[in-house]
């Protein structure tokens, strides 16, 4: 049986089994509906109750919702059986506490899921091998962080990886204001405007093409579900310049390039060359049109004597690779850890307890 | 009691320079952040009248200070210092060697669990690395801020010189720790501090990085902060540094990122001389090219040697212009080997032979190219006949910046030290003074 990969993501939750050039066959939201009768959680928003979100910034804080989660997807979606559960592969994001996050996720898989074989890996390294590299340095651009981190040779460096607790749910809050001042009469829902932020929102060429966006006003009307129509103008520009002027969102930090060349500029520089030179880009926001060039145009810009460059994904994966690359590394680690044992499997879980996923996963 | 495999302990290790913490049983630190903050005095955002020098936070707690005191707000961590802020001045919590404003430690201790390890400090026994000879009073201090703001289950104090002894396995040795603001040399015994032998001296990776920096300076290297230069492409393709200008940057704020590119350079080109240096024999070395952020391409050229060289001849620094103040310390300062041997005789005869065979070199300067070579030598030179001189280095430069570090990973997660730990119950009952008993 094919090992399962899962990347459970603040926003959106990759699984499948481990096929490495394809795209994840499961994509759902992370986020939950519960419903009042049984206090269950079921995925698609049916009554106006309160929502669930296992994944917060990262990392799970609300193990009863993930455990629901997973039992959806691993059951239904995957379609295992009971009694006869595979291997699963997890992916983490930097800095996960030890003993609250990893420990724990180990004790669900193997005690509630009864799994086989488990294994965690961390997303930046996983983002490397699914564009074919071992060293380099990732910008992952996602829901609830954003997350930079240098990896030489499949480690990551934990002293110079840096992690801001900023992500598209701050863009999107970011939108919603910008959008109610300039319609004040609509009523907008969070939801509604998540799905606005994706079709609208682009990038702007730099700083100047940006402030003459801001100037003009070219109105795009979007008509909502429920009727409203709502006008969108420079607003649009807005969300992609935020990621390169953190002052739009009210935060006193630089831009992600100046970031990504400071904690560059913290290893050793023998390395510099290599990691700035292979710079990958991942997260749903990173697919936003004019991104990439404006990345691009930024990185001639920045305090550095080497300039970041990014790297092109390989041509035989899919497209839309910057969305779910951990999870194609995963897929792509799966095929490797799993048939060589490397895994944590059931007997040294029983031997020894959850702490063994320090020993065997790194 | 606390079982090695259940929690893991928390090593944190706060020096001069930077502050390194992390989980025990790991062979790096998670967190390694500078151990300065930056501070912007509340007070002269509201008041407007009052310059900058009335940032006075390095003076003893009085009572008109610590009203002040209330009224800053403290910016830790690489990232919040490497933003630029209007009157932010740079602090260090550390005064030679003693911590002086517990406030900034307290903020740096904070960053360090929420931010940077993500861990709540209730659930984990911490132990702290402290300096080979720290006063019963800061290490009182120290216990009771731990315990009563932070409420840590255990704690433990160990003496940097001891972890480095256990990095590197061995119960006694002569630590030599040569890290960012001070050099001590410390030797070790069956695990224990020969406090009588112990000497410090204040040169180090600091002082070397301010004579480079003034050293460049005299030169004519204008070195630019990264914050006051933005490229602009002037023709497509083709980008020239401009001069930004910020006037209400501190100058303490200008000097941190003028000498965090000074140190980059010091750790990519200098290497400790062979020889002891020399202007004359020194004066025709090929100039080694360094490129500045900003572009502008350096040639530095004797100064490669002569600034490691100040480690083993301070005299030295006096020939750099704008070191005079060092002038006042100076002629009581002696250069590294001499104060190793003065150690080394300050111990009682049986043990020498020992402390010669096994010289350890841990601290960041202490990675410097050729510097073991070069100690070796000069040692081997200044002993008595009989003695074997070996200096011992982790060939891994990584490991020798963290070594303290290493060695407390190594002490927390060892089963037998479980029961050594300072327990809350313990100071409770006892009192803050009980760790003078239960970390000697």
């Amino acid at each position: 049986m094919e090992a399962v990969v899962i990347d459970a993501g603040s926003k959106l939750l990759k699984a499948g089994t481990a096929v490495p050039d394809q795209a994840p066959p499961m994509i759902i939201p992370t986020q939950m509906k519960r419903m009042l009768e049984e206090g269950s959680a079921a995925d698609s928003p049916v009554v106006e109750d309160f929502t669930v979100d296992p994944v917060v910034r990262g990392c799970i804080k609300d193990w009863d919702a993930m455990e629901d989660l997973l039992q959806y997807v691993l059951y239904t979606g995957l379609e295992w059986e009971e009694g006869n559960e595979g291997q699963v592969l997890f992916t983490d994001p930097l800095f996960t506490p030890k003993q609250a996050v990893k420990e724990q996720l180990v004790q669900l898989m193997f005690e509630t899921f009864n799994v086989s074989g488990f294994y965690a890996s961390e997303q930046a390294v996983l983002s490397l091998y699914a564009v074919g590299r071992i060293s380099g340095c990732t910008v992952d651009i996602g829901h609830g962080k954003i997350d930079i981190a240098p990896v030489l040779e499949g480690a990551v460096q934990q002293i110079s990886s840096k992690r801001f607790e900023i992500g598209g749910l701050d863009l999107t809050k970011l939108l919603a204001q910008e959008l109610a001042k300039s319609n004040p009469t609509v009523n907008l829902n969070i939801s509604d405007v998540e799905k606005i932020k994706e079709k609208y929102s682009c990038c702007a060429e730099d700083e100047f093409a940006y402030r003459k966006t801001q100037e003009t006003n070219e109105i795009e009307q979007h008509t909502l579900p429920d009727g409203q129509v709502i006008s969108i103008g420079k607003e649009r520009y807005t969300i992609g310049e935020a990621l390169f002027q953190p002052v739009i969102l009210g935060l006193e930090a630089h831009g992600i390039v100046e970031q990504l060349v400071r904690c560059i500029s913290t290893v050793s520089s023998d390395n510099h060359r290599q990691l700035l030179e292979n710079t990958v880009l991942c997260g749903g926001i990173t697919a936003m049109p004019g991104f990439e060039d404006r990345f691009q145009k930024e990185a001639g810009l920045c305090s550095s004597a080497i300039r970041p460059s990014l790297v092109k994904p390989p041509e035989y994966m899919p497209d839309k690779l910057t969305e779910f690359s951990a999870w194609v590394g995963g897929a792509i680690l799966a095929k490797v850890v799993f048939p060589q044992n490397q895994h944590v499997t059931k007997g040294e879980y029983d031997e020894t307890g959850p702490s063994v996923v320090h020993r065997k996963c790194f | 009691m606390y079982g090695g495999d259940e929690v893991s302990a928390i090593v944190l290790d706060l020096g001069s320079h930077t502050c390194k913490a992390g989980y025990a049983g790991e062979d790096a630190p998670k967190a390694v952040f500078p151990s300065v903050v930056g501070a912007i005095d509340q007070m002269e955002v509201d008041d407007n009248t009052n310059g900058e020098k009335n940032s006075s936070i390095d003076s003893k707690a009085g009572v008109k200070d610590s009203e002040r005191k209330g009224k800053r707000k403290l910016y830790v961590g690489s990232q919040s210092l490497g933003f630029r802020r209007d009157n932010m001045e740079v602090l260090s919590p550390i005064k030679d060697g003693v911590v002086m404003d517990w406030d900034i430690v307290d903020s740096i201790w904070d960053h360090a669990f929420r931010e940077c390890l993500l861990v709540d400090p209730k659930e984990h026994p911490m132990l702290l690395a402290e300096p080979s000879s720290n006063s019963q009073q800061q290490r009182e201090r120290t216990v009771e801020l731990m315990f009563e703001k932070y409420n840590v289950p255990a704690l433990f104090l160990a003496k940097n010189a001891v972890l480095t002894s256990f990095a590197s396995g061995r119960a006694t040795a002569l630590v030599v720790d040569s890290g960012g603001g001070s050099t001590t040399i410390a030797p070790v015994h069956d695990g224990y501090v020969i406090q009588k032998a112990v000497a410090s001296c204040p040169i180090g990776g600091e002082f070397l990085t301010d004579c480079l920096l003034k050293s460049l300076e005299s030169k004519g290297v204008v070195i630019k902060p990264r914050y006051s230069f933005k490229r602009k492409e002037t023709r497509p393709g083709d980008f020239q540094a401009v001069d930004v200008d910020f006037p209400n940057t501190t100058e303490s704020y200008r000097l941190y990122s003028q000498r965090v590119i000074a140190s980059d350079i010091k750790e990519c080109v200098c290497r400790a001389p062979d020889t002891p240096y020399d202007e004359a024999s020194y004066s025709n070395i090929p100039m080694t090219p360094y490129e500045l952020p900003d572009g502008q391409t350096i040639e530095i050229g004797a100064d490669r040697f002569k600034i490691p060289d100040i480690l083993f001849n301070p005299s030295l620094a006096q020939t750099i212009p704008g070191i005079e103040s060092f002038a006042e310390v100076g002629p009581n300062v002696r250069g590294l080997p001499q104060m190793v041997i003065d150690s080394i005789n300050r111990c009682d005869v049986d043990i020498r032979k020992e402390l010669f065979s096994s010289v350890l070199l841990a601290g960041g300067t202490a990675s410097m190219q050729q510097l073991k070579e070069r100690l070796e030598k000069d040692l081997l030179e200044e002993s008595p006949q009989t003695a074997r001189v070996k200096v011992l280095a982790s060939g891994n430069s990584t490991e020798r910046r963290f070594s303290v570090w290493i060695g407390g990973s190594i002490l927390a997660s060892l089963g037998s030290f479980q029961q050594m730990w300072f327990s809350k119950s313990e100071y409770e009952e006892h009192g803050a003074s009980y760790v003078q008993r239960k970390c000697p």
